[in-house]
């Protein structure tokens, strides 16, 4: 099932919470992310989504099944090693940005190496690089307080790609970014998709999904079903393919075990 | 994470919460200050008293009688028993070099070129050898039976005009006599030769026992006769008096002391009339008194001194409280950090580093309050400021001990946050 193709890969995932009653949130989940894929994750409230996040971001551990983060079964890892995998495979991008308040530009773009022991010349070295690429090179030295939301997704990107991570997850990046800004946002999402970036976008937004090569829907904890789209903004919905189907032809492998 | 960067993170917390962290510090800076201080004035107090102590003088046996059970100091319970005639007694004595009682005279004023200052501290009546010639800066010793006196150099300078070996000073007695004194010598130092006087500095006026001593004793110090002793040579009763040794040695001292003490308490003495069952000779040196007293300034000072430890457990207690705030106010930050790979282990070395910050500064700038407030303290009572340099270096492990002691427990239930939970919250 696993292929080294993949970024991300989940077989038969299960994610049961006990608050009283048990509630699945995720109930017999399987899917892959292959590398370089750009993958939108959509579904109501309640559908799994953040459940799915957390897990692919190596935040939580499924309750049965395996989940597969950059070569790494996470079900299998304790705490501290999950820690490591989340820091150098997973890149995250907020809905709130999530920058550290007292931190530059460049030093919240260097985090995540910090943690890795990165050597300092090193670190500043490779996040200005970073911040050139999304456009801050003259950002450097501002706190987060002194960008624009705009300018913070941007930081966050940047700092989300530092470690070179298997995939960059972005959970609603737009949500508070106005019409235009979240354009420039999508816009280098594309740019570093195209680059070879894997991205996973969590989004409730038809448009923002509408950005990337297919569309999961989850609901009440499964995948309803995944729509392929050709790219280059095209809405259509292709309803017949989410079962079955596998999208014949597709190259990225989407799997969907049905499981149901 | 390298320590070193913690460190930096973590001091720019610090530094994004200025006021927050300086009235922490403070908590710290107090009670470590406070500690320091009343350590090094008590060291410096010791210092100056043990410093008193000049080599003549600790072949000084200082005695009085009193009951044996009496606590205290020097002169405790202390009852007037010796006569004069006792005194050459002992001083025949082979093992004995000299022995003189000690009295104080009550005065009201000395005159001095027309000038009459006010003389609290009384004049000290003792016998020559009392001034070591090492301590006169100028002239000699006083002699028995002669209208002489030694002033030391705060008498001397508190007159407009300086009083200098040769003048006469007129002095006004308590029982309203008058005598008119030559001055023969001054000493160098203004502190207290024994530890009779006491030590700190005041202007001292030294007389021969005979005839000032004689002439004013009144009260028990004159003796059962009463008046008739008055009129007779030797009828004034000491209650203090000081047996000079022939060497500082210990064995010296020793063969002195029991000697004289046998000499006292032999029918052969005045004073063993009045001891009877009730009343034993001491003779100290002053080393052995300065032990006593020793002994209760370091009870008194370890008192102190927990008392200001307790101000240090507050500050800890401060910074833990503060620690704990900032960790549940920096939740998300925590949350960031976790999700960009920051193990536990980092976050909780983050907080402690922060903690640990804030106690080593409040204890190294608590160290500094300290030194100076002793250095104030030992200037005003006019002592030598001891500072023993280690401080310094337990200043800076009680600053780590108190920084990871309040800052263990918010820092684990900082390091134990879960990731998801602190990205969710507000």
């Amino acid at each position: 099932m696993e292929s080294p193709a993949d970024a991300v890969t989940m077989v038969d995932v299960r994610k049961t919470y006990h608050v009283g009653e048990p509630v699945h949130a995720l109930d017999g989940v399987s899917l892959s992310i292959p590398r370089g894929s750009y993958t939108a994750i959509m579904g109501p409230s309640g559908s799994g989504k953040s459940t799915l996040m957390n897990l692919v971001g190596c935040l939580d551990t499924p309750t049965a099944g395996s989940v597969s983060v950059g070569g790494s079964d996470i079900s299998t890892l304790d705490e501290r090693e999950r820690t490591t995998v989340r820091g150098t495979e997973v890149g995250f991008v907020f809905q709130t940005f999530n920058l550290m308040p007292r931190l530059t530009a460049l030093e919240n773009v260097a985090l995540p190496q910090l943690f890795q022991g990165v050597s300092r010349a090193e670190r500043i070295e490779r996040a200005g690089g970073l911040l050139e690429r999304v456009g801050l090179g003259d950002r450097k030295d501002h706190l987060p307080k002194e960008l624009s939301g705009g300018q913070r997704q941007r930081v966050a990107l940047a700092r989300a790609l530092v470690n070179d991570p298997a995939l960059v997850l972005a959970d609603e990046p737009t949500g508070n970014l106005d019409t235009e800004t979240e354009a420039e946002v999508l816009d280098l999402f594309e740019e570093f998709h195209e680059a070879g970036t894997t991205l996973v976008v969590v989004t409730h937004e038809r448009h923002v999904a509408e950005r990337a090569d297919r569309i999961v829907h989850l609901l009440d904890g499964e995948i309803e079903r995944i729509e392929q789209l050709d790219g280059a903004g095209e809405p259509e919905s292709e309803p017949g393919t989410a079962d079955g189907d596998q999208g014949a032809g597709d190259e990225p492998a989407t799997e969907q075990d049905g499981d149901r | 994470m390298r320590p070193l960067e913690s460190l930096r993170l973590s001091w720019r917390s610090i530094r994004g919460h200025r006021l927050r962290s300086g009235l922490t510090t403070l908590g710290v800076i107090i009670g470590v200050a406070a500690v320091i201080a009343f350590v090094a004035l008590g060291a410096s107090l010791q210092a100056g008293i043990i410093g008193d102590i000049s080599p003549d003088d600790q072949r000084n046996l200082y005695g009085w009688a009193a009951d044996p059970d009496t606590e205290g100091g020097p002169l405790a319970g202390a009852q007037f028993v010796f006569t004069q005639d006792d005194m050459d007694g002992v001083s025949e004595l082979d093992e004995v070099e000299a022995a003189y009682g000690y009295a104080t005279i009550e005065a009201q004023s000395v005159t001095y070129g027309g000038e009459t200052q006010l003389q609290g501290d009384g004049l000290v009546a003792a016998g020559p050898s009392y001034i070591r010639d090492t301590s006169l800066a100028d002239g000699r010793q006083f002699e028995m039976g002669a209208n002489e006196t030694v002033i030391n150099a705060a008498t001397a300078e508190q007159f407009e005009e300086n009083v200098s070996v040769g003048d006469e000073l007129e002095v006004q007695t308590a029982t309203g006599g008058a005598e008119t004194l030559t001055v023969v010598g001054i000493t160098e130092t203004s502190e207290g030769l024994s530890p009779f006087e006491g030590f700190e500095a005041a202007p001292r006026i030294y007389v021969p026992t005979d005839p000032f001593y004689e002439r004013q004793a009144v009260g028990p110090a004159a003796g059962q006769d009463g008046e008739d002793a008055e009129a007779e040579d030797g009828g004034a009763l000491f209650l203090a008096i000081v047996v000079e040794a022939p060497t500082a040695d210990q064995d010296d001292i020793d063969t002195t002391r029991d000697a004289a003490i046998a000499y006292l308490e032999s029918d052969e003495s005045d004073a063993s009339a009045f001891l009877g069952d009730d009343l034993a000779v001491t003779l100290q040196t002053s080393t052995e008194l300065l032990q006593q007293l020793e002994d209760v300034l370091g009870l008194l000072q370890n008192f102190i001194v927990g008392i200001a430890a307790i101000s240090l457990v507050v500050g800890s207690i401060g910074i833990a409280n503060i620690m704990l705030v900032s960790v549940t106010e920096r939740t998300r930050e925590i949350g960031i950090m976790k999700a960009v790979g920051a193990q536990n282990r980092d976050v909780l070395g983050l907080f402690l580093a922060e903690s640990v910050i804030l106690g080593v500064i409040g204890a190294v700038l608590g160290t500094i309050l300290g030194v100076a407030a002793a250095a104030l303290g030992a200037w005003y009572i006019d002592l030598p400021l001891v500072y023993p340099l280690e401080y310094v270096a337990l200043a800076i492990a009680v600053g780590i001990i108190v920084g990871v002691a309040s800052g263990l427990y918010p820092a684990w239930r900082a390091a134990r946050t879960d990731p998801i939970d602190a990205l969710r919250y507000e």
